[in-house]
């Protein structure tokens, strides 16, 4: 699971069954202190509990299409929590 | 996921049975706001959403590939499984 930051969303009307209902988010993996740390990258937010500016937690690779319900996408990252603090 | 760009077809006539009937998409890797990047990335992607060259698209690689009705247990990497409309940035 990685810190990352929503910086952006994106409009995808035509797009697989399996993902019908899911959104897509812009997020810039962050380090614990705020700094940016590599490439922004897209994930899914199924449960659309993140907006811009939030910090959130995101999880990769087949981890990522257990995040969704069906446990059945094509997606390779997919916000799970929407942090409050780091301490 | 990966921002990408349609930019050629690619036909092959002899492939992998569970490839029959699948259209294969050579694809540049761009950013967020379709600018190609300056490692020239491409990828063939097989398209699920009937995207067509010139398409700002999404694209799923490894495993994740597979998980759409049209490409389950396929031999393939990268799955076109989305057609972008618009993608707002609200800071860099």
């Amino acid at each position: 699971m990685r810190l990352g930051k929503v910086i952006g969303k994106v409009w995808a009307v035509q797009k697989v069954k399996e993902l019908q209902n899911v959104r897509f988010q812009i997020v810039q993996p962050i380090q614990s202190n705020g700094e940016k740390q590599g490439r922004p990258v897209v994930c899914a937010d199924p449960n659309q509990i993140s907006g811009s500016g939030d910090r959130v937690v995101y999880v990769t690779s087949t981890d990522a299409t257990q995040a969704i319900e069906t446990g059945f996408a094509p997606v390779n990252a997919c916000i799970v929590e929407l942090v409050d603090s780091v301490d | 996921m990966i921002f990408a760009k349609v930019v050629g077809t690619v036909v092959a006539n002899q492939k992998d049975e569970k490839l029959e009937g699948s259209k294969l998409l050579l694809c540049q890797e761009t950013d967020a706001e379709g600018n190609d990047y300056e490692d020239d990335s491409y990828h063939v992607a097989v398209d699920a959403v009937k995207a067509g060259v010139g398409d700002f698209v999404l694209i799923s690689y490894g495993s994740s590939a597979r998980m759409t009705s049209s490409t389950r247990d396929s031999p393939i990497d990268a799955v076109i499984m989305a057609i972008i409309d618009d993608v707002e940035l609200t800071e860099d």
